[in-house]
């Protein structure tokens, strides 16, 4: 107590660096996202979780199934598509469509990868494919938030929100939760938000520009001097009012957000110069081609934040107001292409740069889409959102790449090996980052509640850790 | 930690207390209720009731209470006869046959005619209160303090405890004359006729319909991709206020939102029922009618038991609860009371709701052939434009233009989209190539669509539910093998009982009224406990029980026992009213305590959870912003109506799921962007930043406490956002045409003076600001910004 108020005192002298570092690191002992021990040593300190938005065919990217070309044009055999339901198609009637892409052998492993991901393909070895996927959701609001939260209805904390919930964060002067996103979301802001948990854990949306955050930069005509002045009245005030008052901690947590904010001010748009970065690096990502300048963007800074200390990246690829994967509805060729050409050079330079920096085997790489799209047409030149089989992939965190877990079908239709929920996959990632599903809970409404309710019992860390296929 | 360890020790297996008679029921329930009940009576037999018990099935009697030699049903659990061996192929034990035999020897009791186990559970919540009235506020609380050895705080000034009390009871703050008269007032009841004052004003309702509103998951839209607008919605929220305003009776309350189309002829009462309306829906999916109608089941299930009952009945959705004496049954039994639900526009002016819907009609009508001449007059021109513009492309373009939507070749499509833009005329170039004779038919066509709407206005309905008939859908109980049917009760560890049929003429199936007379019932041990210590919560920063949605055995113990239930039952006695209980709240010594802990307290009771002490707290969400609004001096106090669409940033409208032209229409009328925000949209796919920021809950589940975060994000909004710098601007303006303007800032913010300091201080940062910013209306804009983020104008004490 004593030293917190010669500290305070002093730094009432003006915010000397000194004095302020000491006492952020103070508050910081109590603050809701500092960084706390995990249940195990993890094998990732941080997460980048790039969502393909819209809906991602498995057959044509990660799935190959000749089965398809073979049938082309013939509907399913047999009751194959009895007992599925999906936004347009019927399944007892819709033909069965080969994917217009060639499949590959890639890396040292040979795995599958088809042609949409050249740049990809080369880091195969680095890629554990899940093929087994599913979900039941075959709307995009409900199977997003599925695949975020574990449950189908909104209002559910995301995966980023409770690992900073479990983990906090080390870097204080970043939100913990970052979240960039090519604007309007099919879900909303429920995708990342914090749910019944409290609202520090929701994720921050970085914009693009110079001013990531929301609010970062002063108002319009105000100087950086003369917002300095202002900060320094508020804390002039916010001291006096706190001295009769000093037993209490929210006051003071209050007085250091303003510091911290003034700090995230500066920290902030430093973190989102790329012009930092060598040109030969904004070129891996291609940064500056018309086709991959916007993700690439993302994903390089996806690397300077996870570089920073912020526990959790999210990406989302596609929006509900311009190009989407959804466009596979009427134009699976056209729409998978320049999805493709937009996201697999970042992607790839992502993967490849992380390694340079000594970063990938303490960061996890997700890729997911909300679920894969129908093995059968919607209409002449489409596929239709597809919740029953489909395919994520894993990197980095020590994963042993260049395998598949589980398989569809020979049509891509039903996961039916190693199948895989979302639970299994969330409880996969928590455990990855040092976190026991069953022992990450909050209590709302009388349960102790987990990210993956009451499943999850399908986590496959050891199969991702141990090399044998 | 304490409170935990005991709730372990005292969450022992509910049929531990399970007298004989209980025990039998369960054992009837288990073995013998799947072939002889209600849906399913086997040889005319069911077990279900007593009643149908004595007069039995085809073979007679089943039982002859006091003697269960002579009874059926002992002869066929011990099978003693071949022909009649129950159940069939499996013997019950010899410890369930002697219970059976005992419980019918000893007269056959049926305790509730609740199908699920009836444990008498000894829980303190599912026990009715203690009939004590006497135990007194001040009494309960000083008790403990004693205990702990702890000194009460003395009572906080006058100033403090009018802020407290204004913010409280009405969300606003106090003015500094209303604060210097308060001060002043000689009269020992000064305080009291604040506190009336206040029950009084219309702002009331507002602050204490929002409390409501949080608890039953409140939204202007119903989320998800669509997020579409739930039209009426805001009548609920109307109906909510004007109940708080008017002191509705709490069991009046509960009857009009549970069940207010089967109880009242009155609109305005049934008008509760939009109760199941303002929730998340996804009825505008595609495809998923019935999951859709199990979740709006589900939500009307959970939410009804979390917000009046206290209890969270989830769990028992998938498998009996296993903390609280909650049945997988009685979870159906629960859901079958809204079955037969379906949605309801409740005329609020039967006549004029007809009307409104004859002109809406006819206007739908006549908006057809309006279209149909617009298209027509304007659809040449467009074709010649595009005709024309297509030319001046290369023929490739042209061929991409020319080709079907399907038939497209990749190349075609980046072509298509790359110029059908430019393709497209725009509208000035049809306009100015219309021949006077075609703007002529423009402009009529025009005047004719104006003059549909010149009266336009929302009908005079409000959303609602009523049953589908006198029948209802039948709820099935998941279990193994097949499911098996369960009709509508009530839970049965309360007492609960079955809910009968309906009279033949009933319109509706009565099973909302039943829940909703059990609900408001004296009788019913936790729904005015659950009331009284929201109430508390509300306004002590936290409940005696401390998590108030959940009296179950996970739930907090009560800090104050005997406390709640002379505060449950006083408030029955009081005729249900929300005021009176204020009234004793704030009366009470407990309440004006001032907020500086005393010695010893910190250590002793670091929660403050016995009230040695006021509770500071920091202004919620929509307390800020009016806040700010109120010292700017541009809040708009009326009342009602459609949500308000305030102007943001397009910055600040990032990531909602529809385009922004569609989700974030601004109301035209400027001066309904100041109204309380309380009138402001809900969105679920979106909050308004500065809400957000502050913990507006996302309102998809209810929320009976909000959390009171600190975060940088949320300091940035209420510095930097361009809502503070506009009310700073006002606020500025304002102060600057006074007198004193830095007295007359302090006055607008802090509603005092400022002491000799403080004026020193504000007049030193003025002459710099000045300098600064190059303007004294400038310096008095960061003045305001500065003192509007400030913790002495975000706290109350």
């Amino acid at each position: 107590m004593h030293s917190r108020r010669e500290l305070l005192t002093r730094a009432g002298k003006g915010f000397g660096a000194l004095a302020l570092a000491a006492m952020m690191e103070n508050r910081a002992a109590a603050g809701p996202t500092t960084a706390r021990p995990p249940h195990f040593p993890p094998r990732a300190k941080n997460v980048i979780f790039l969502f393909m938005h819209g809906g991602v065919s498995h057959v044509d990217t990660f799935d190959p199934k000749p089965s398809l070309r073979k049938y082309d044009g013939q509907p399913l055999p047999g009751s194959f598509g009895e007992g599925l339901i999906t936004s347009r198609i019927d399944f007892r009637k819709a033909l069965m469509r080969g994917s217009p892409w060639e499949f590959h052998r890639c890396g040292k492993s040979g795995l599958e990868i088809s042609s949409l991901y050249p740049h990809l393909s080369e880091h195969a070895d680095d890629l554990a494919v899940i093929r087994s996927c599913h979900g039941d959701a075959f709307d995009h609001a409900p199977a997003i938030y599925l695949r975020t939260s574990g449950s189908q209805f909104p209002g559910r904390p995301s995966l980023g929100a409770w690992s900073i919930y479990g983990l906090g964060s080390e870097n204080q002067n970043l939100p913990a939760f970052v979240v960039m996103s090519d604007g309007a979301m099919k879900s909303g802001a429920g995708a990342y938000g914090s749910g019944y948990l409290p609202a520090v854990y929701q994720g921050t949306v970085f914009r693009s520009g110079q001013n990531p955050v929301l609010h970062l930069n002063s108002p319009s005509g105000v100087s950086p001097e003369s917002q300095r002045e202002t900060l320094d009245l508020i804390s002039r005030m916010n001291r006096r009012h706190f001295a009769e008052r000093e037993e209490d901690t929210a006051l003071d947590a209050r007085i250091a957000s303003y510091e911290l904010a003034f700090r995230m001010q500066s920290e902030a748009p430093d973190a989102v110069d790329i012009t930092k970065e060598s040109e030969a690096t904004r070129k891996l990502y291609g940064i500056g081609e018309p086709a991959t300048s916007d993700f690439g963007r993302k994903c390089l800074l996806a690397r300077r934040l996870v570089q920073r200390g912020v526990r959790f990246v999210q990406l989302y690829c596609g929006t509900n107001l311009g190009d989407d994967w959804d466009d596979a509805h009427n134009d699976l060729l056209g729409s998978h292409t320049k999805m493709c050409r937009k996201s697999d050079q970042p992607i790839a330079a992502l993967l490849k740069d992380l390694k340079a920096h000594g970063l990938l085997d303490s960061t996890l790489v997700v890729w997911s889409s909300e679920f894969g799209r129908t093995p059968l047409a919607e209409g002449k030149n489409g596929r239709d959102h597809h919740p029953y089989g489909f395919s994520t992939w894993m990197a980095g965190a020590g994963i042993q790449g260049g395998r598949a877990l589980g398989a569809t079908d020979e049509f891509g239709l039903r996961a039916v090996d190693q199948r895989k929920d979302v639970h299994d996959m969330n409880a996969t990632i928590l455990r990855l980052l040092g976190m026991d599903h069953l022992r990450l809970t909050y209590r709302y409404q009388s349960r102790d509640q987990r990210l993956t309710d009451v499943h999850g019992e399908g986590e496959f860390t050891q199969w991702l850790l141990t090399n044998k296929s | 930690m304490l409170n935990r360890l005991t709730i372990a020790l005292i969450a022992l297996p509910a049929s531990i207390y399970a007298g004989v008679p209980d025990q039998a029921r369960l054992l009837l329930e288990k073995n013998c209720l799947g072939c002889h009940a209600a849906s399913v009576a086997l040889s005319g037999l069911r077990l279900d009731t007593r009643a149908h018990a004595l007069q039995g099935g085809a073979r007679g009697p089943a039982l002859v209470a006091g003697q269960s030699s002579a009874s059926l049903l002992i002869k066929a659990v011990t099978h003693a006869d071949p022909k009649l061996a129950m159940p069939p192929g499996r013997k019950l034990s010899d410890s369930d046959i002697a219970l059976l035999r005992s419980w019918i020897d000893s007269g056959a009791a049926w305790p509730s005619s609740a199908a699920a186990p009836s444990a008498a559970a000894k829980w303190w919540s599912f026990q009715k209160p203690a009939s004590i009235l006497s135990v007194t506020i001040d009494d309960a609380i000083a008790a403990k303090l004693r205990d702990l050895n702890l000194p009460p705080a003395p009572q906080a000034d006058r100033r403090t405890l009018i802020r407290r009390a204004t913010f409280d009871l009405t969300g606003l703050a106090p003015s500094q004359s209303e604060i210097d008269a308060f001060a002043a007032d000689p009269n020992p009841g000064a305080y009291s006729a604040l506190i009336d004052r206040l029950l009084a004003s219309p702002r009331y309702g507002e602050k204490w319909g929002k409390h409501w509103l949080d608890l039953v998951r409140y939204g202007d839209t119903s989320g998800f991709e669509q997020d579409p607008y739930n039209l009426y919605a805001w009548r609920y929220r109307d109906y909510v206020i004007k109940s708080f305003n008017d002191d509705k009776p709490y069991d009046r309350f509960i009857r009009e939102q549970i069940a207010g189309d089967e109880l009242f002829e009155d609109p305005e009462a049934q008008q509760g029922t939009g109760y199941y309306c303002v929730g998340p829906n996804r009825d505008m999916l595609y495809k998923v009618e019935d999951i859709n109608r199990v979740e709006s089941l589900t939500d009307f299930v959970d939410t009804t038991s979390s917000v009046f009952l206290g209890l969270s009945v989830g769990c028992a959705r998938c498998h009996d609860h296993k903390y609280d004496p909650i049945s997988q049954r009685d979870y159906y039994r629960l859901q079958a009371i809204f079955a037969p639900f379906q949605k309801n526009r409740v005329f609020l002016h039967y006549n004029n709701a007809r009307g409104y819907d004859l002109s809406e009609n006819t206007r739908t009508f006549k908006l057809y052939d309006i279209g149909a001449e617009i298209m027509a007059v304007k659809s040449p021109y467009q074709d010649r434009l595009r005709q024309q513009k297509l030319a001046l492309l290369s023929p490739e373009i042209q061929a991409a233009f020319q080709a079907g939507e399907d038939e497209r070749t990749p190349q075609q499509k980046a072509f298509f989209e790359a110029y059908v833009k430019q393709v497209t005329p725009r509208e000035e170039e049809v306009a100015a190539l219309l021949t006077p004779a075609d703007q002529d038919r423009l402009r009529r066509a025009e005047k004719k669509l104006v003059s549909l709407y010149t009266t336009y206005a929302p009908g005079p309905f409000s959303p609602g539910i009523t049953d589908v008939g006198r029948e209802s859908p039948k709820t099935l109980l998941p279990a193994k093998g097949a499911p098996v049917e369960v009709g509508p009760g009530l839970l049965s560890a309360l007492g609960g009982q079955d809910i009968p049929e309906p009279p033949l003429t009933s319109p509706t199936t009565q099973r909302r009224r039943a829940l909703a007379e059990w609900l408001a019932s004296p009788e019913n041990p936790l729904v005015a406990r659950v009331l009284v210590n929201r109430v508390w919560q509300y306004h002590f920063g936290r409940g005696l029980v401390a998590t108030p949605s959940d009296f179950g055995t996970r739930g907090a113990a009560p800090s104050h026992p005997e406390l709640l239930d002379s505060l449950a039952n006083r408030f029955i006695a009081n005729g249900w009213s929300f005021k009176k209980l204020h009234r004793e709240i704030m009366l009470s010594a407990s309440y004006r305590r001032s907020s500086r802990p005393p010695l010893g307290a910190v250590e002793k009771d670091p929660e403050n959870q016995f009230l040695s002490h006021f509770r500071r707290r920091r202004l919620d969400a929509e307390e800020i912003r009016d806040a700010v609004l109120q010292s700017a001096g541009t809040l708009n106090l009326k009342m009602g109506g459609r949500p308000v669409v305030p102007q943001l940033q397009p910055e600040e409208l990032y990531g909602m799921s529809q385009p922004v032209n569609n989700a974030w229409v601004v109301t035209a009328a400027r001066e309904e962007h100041d109204r309380r925000s309380i009138y402001m949209i809900s969105r679920r796919n979106f909050r308004m930043p500065l809400l957000e920021a502050f913990d507006r809950p996302e309102g998809v589940l209810s929320c009976s406490r909000r959390e009171s975060s600190t975060t940088a994000p949320q300091s940035l909004t209420l510095l930097n956002g361009e809502f503070t710098l506009r009310q700073a601007q006002a606020l500025a303006a304002k102060a600057q045409s006074a007198a004193d303007p830095i007295a007359e800032m302090f006055a607008r913010v802090y509603a005092r003076p400022p002491s000799a300091e403080e004026r020193q201080t504000s007049a030193a940062f003025l002459t710099k600001q000045s300098s600064l910013a190059g303007s004294q209306g400038g310096a008095l804009t960061e003045l305001a910004r500065g003192l509007l983020n400030t913790n002495e104008f975000l706290h109350v004490d």
